[in-house]
């Protein structure tokens, strides 16, 4: 249970924003498990959402280092960081970000695409991603037939297909009545007891709560790190 | 992300918006199509004059000897004086030329170009310009005339001047209720009273142009009312295609004697087959095939311009699918693949709805006037790859600004 997945050093950010440098990220230090689940907490402002896009290998650091399963993720180019979102993390987000005009199926088929899967496969795959989340019964339906909690659910399954090494959650109850925010909360905790690492981005306590772990960030560095007794 | 995908990501998104898609299309379906029908009526055209026009004109194995060529077309002022300098034809050479081509089926005087216009009066009908031609007794067998009533010039009617005539068949069925009762009856030819010898039976409409208007005198007696023309010309009939060549050949010697012509004179005359007709209307329409690309590439192009357009539009309409695409995995090129393939896709469909265009619109023509249509497989070829190629050369641009866009601004965006 101590085998490192993300081992994050002096990790750093800025931004040029007109003529003012905004340092969204001053040095972060962190090691995450396999099989946690983690919340990274914070106000707005607090870097929480330029910390996740960079776990999530959607950008790169000004500085610091960032290894997410033994690979070096910080140094790497736009398409090698294509490849390992592929195969390394699956993306739940706040806005579900499914493609509307296509079916569930085809939306949780998406990565298997990328990975270069044969339909056949694909199809199985995505389906039993589908079922995993409990919507076996709506595979032809677009995002719009469906409820908000069922896109969300589409979405976990889209982030589960290709078995990734983490599940990384971007506010992912955002857009969510509190009892739907439940229902995806247990289904995390399911995942979780799974053996599957979570990652959870959120600034709402009692949904920070379902975690493991808490990581709370303030002014772009780790301001504290509570594990919860098991 | 394999090719078969993007193509079928390709017709979904397509076939989503079809009507945006057609009016994208227009530029490549109406050059294409223009492209397309043009080469098939212009083929057609060809196939027509080869086969029915110069025929008809100069006869079937037949070749003419004449002052001037029937190809005048692309000349020049110097050599238009040349051709002015020359000799007319007259009939002392058509003896040089009948000696010299004894096997020939028939040779025949005739008066040429251009052929006067007249009225043929009978009793208080008139029928009016009416085309005259003078000729000697064989050129009815150059032209393959065969008689509804009465009876061909004979030679007698040529070597003695008699005032006869044969009436096209057109001409006689407008001046007599009755053919036979017509034989014999005396008939004014621009004022020239003259008898119906014969009427010939009907060779029909080329080019919505009746071959059986006209009316056709022995040439010293068409001499008499025109005078001597400097457009004579004769026609040599062979009896098979094969012989055409060699008595070409030895009624040019021939001609070359009866002119008097040394070694290194050049010819003062020219002669002819069907073949000068031909090649002039293909050097007409050489022009229109040289100028129908031209309009077609700039057509095509702004076509593309077109396609390029929506295609960028597509791309920030889509900037949230592709920055979710890239989210989960897509690769630059696959996201470039996948705009490439629908641009190409796109204008390869304007490529093949043009060709059905084009050929329906050929067929339309085909069915409407005389002339046949004949969609050749090369317009439909190039046609094809103008498509395609437009679709690679205008869908780079809008594909690699896809596939360079950052997918956490991609994700942002509105939907």
């Amino acid at each position: 249970m101590t085998d490192t997945i993300i081992e994050v050093r002096n990790l750093t950010r800025e931004y040029q924003m007109g003529a003012e440098l905004v340092r969204a990220l001053r040095g972060v230090d962190m090691s995450i498990y396999r099989n946690e689940y983690v919340a990274i907490m914070g106000p707005s402002g607090s870097g929480k959402s330029t910390l996740m896009n960079m776990i999530g290998c959607l950008d790169t650091p000004t500085e610091g280092e960032y290894w997410l399963n033994g690979l070096e993720v910080s140094t790497m180019g736009d398409d090698a960081l294509a490849r390992v979102r592929n195969r390394e993390i699956g993306f739940v987000f706040q806005t579900f970000n499914l493609l509307p005009r296509a079916s569930a199926l085809h939306n949780v088929e998406l990565p298997l695409i990328y990975a270069g899967v044969s339909g056949r496969t694909r199809r199985e795959h995505a389906s039993g991603a589908l079922s995993r989340v409990g919507l076996s019964d709506r595979v032809d339906h677009r995002p719009n037939e469906l409820s908000g909690g069922q896109r969300q659910r589409v979405a976990i399954a889209r982030a589960l297909v290709n078995e990734p090494s983490i599940l990384l959650a971007d506010e992912p109850t955002g857009n969510l009545d509190s009892t739907t925010s439940e229902e995806i909360m247990t289904v995390f905790e399911e995942l979780h007891a799974q053996g599957q690492t979570i990652i959870m981005v959120t600034h709402e306590a009692d949904i920070a709560a379902h975690a493991h772990r808490v990581i709370t960030l303030r002014d772009g560095r780790v301001h504290s790190d509570t594990k919860k007794a098991a | 992300m394999p090719i078969f995908e993007g193509l079928k990501l390709a017709f979904r998104e397509i076939a989503s918006h079809k009507l945006r898609s057609f009016f994208t299309l227009l530029g490549i379906i109406v050059s294409v199509g223009f492209l397309v029908a043009v080469v098939a009526i212009i083929q057609g055209m060809n196939a027509y004059v080869r086969e029915n026009v110069a025929g008809a004109i100069v006869g079937k194995n037949a070749f003419q000897i004449r002052r001037t060529p029937i190809s005048v077309g692309f000349i020049d002022d110097e050599e238009w004086r040349e051709l002015q300098r020359r000799p007319p034809i007259e009939s002392a050479d058509a003896q040089f030329v009948t000696r010299a081509i004894p096997d020939a089926q028939a040779i025949a005087l005739q008066s040429g170009w251009p052929t006067p216009q007249a009225d043929v009066r009978w009793g208080n009908r008139t029928v009016a310009d009416v085309l005259v031609f003078g000729v000697t007794a064989p050129f009815q067998v150059v032209q393959d005339y065969e008689m509804e009533a009465g009876e061909a010039l004979s030679e007698v009617d040529v070597r003695e001047r008699r005032p006869v005539v044969i009436l096209g068949f057109d001409v006689a069925e407008k001046l007599f209720d009755n053919f036979n009762t017509a034989i014999g009856q005396r008939v004014r030819v621009a004022g020239t009273m003259v008898t119906v010898k014969g009427i010939t039976k009907a060779k029909g409409t080329v080019l919505g142009q009746s071959w059986d208007g006209f009316a056709m005198l022995p040439l010293p007696v068409f001499e008499a009312i025109y005078g001597r023309r400097l457009t004579t010309v004769i026609s040599v009939k062979m009896t098979e295609a094969f012989m055409v060549a060699g008595a070409m050949e030895r009624a040019e010697e021939a001609m070359r004697i009866a002119h008097g012509l040394r070694p290194n004179d050049e010819n003062d005359f020219t002669i002819d087959t069907a073949e000068g007709l031909i090649s002039f209307w293909e050097q007409l329409t050489r022009v229109i095939f040289t100028v129908v690309p031209a309009v077609v590439v700039i057509g095509v192009v702004v076509g593309g311009i077109v396609i390029m357009n929506i295609m960028l539009m597509s791309v920030t309409e889509r900037t949230r699918e592709i920055g979710i695409r890239k989210s989960v995995g897509a690769q630059q090129r696959d996201i470039q693949r996948q705009f490439l393939a629908e641009a190409v896709t796109l204008a390869t469909l304007g490529g093949v709805l043009g060709i059905l265009a084009g050929g329906g619109l050929a067929a339309m023509v085909a069915v409407l006037s005389p002339m046949p249509a004949r969609v050749t497989p090369w317009s439909v070829g190039v046609a094809l790859s103008l498509g395609t190629g437009v679709g690679i050369l205008f869908g780079v641009v809008p594909a690699r600004r896809a596939a360079k866009l950052d997918p956490i601004e991609a994700m942002r965006a509105e939907q």
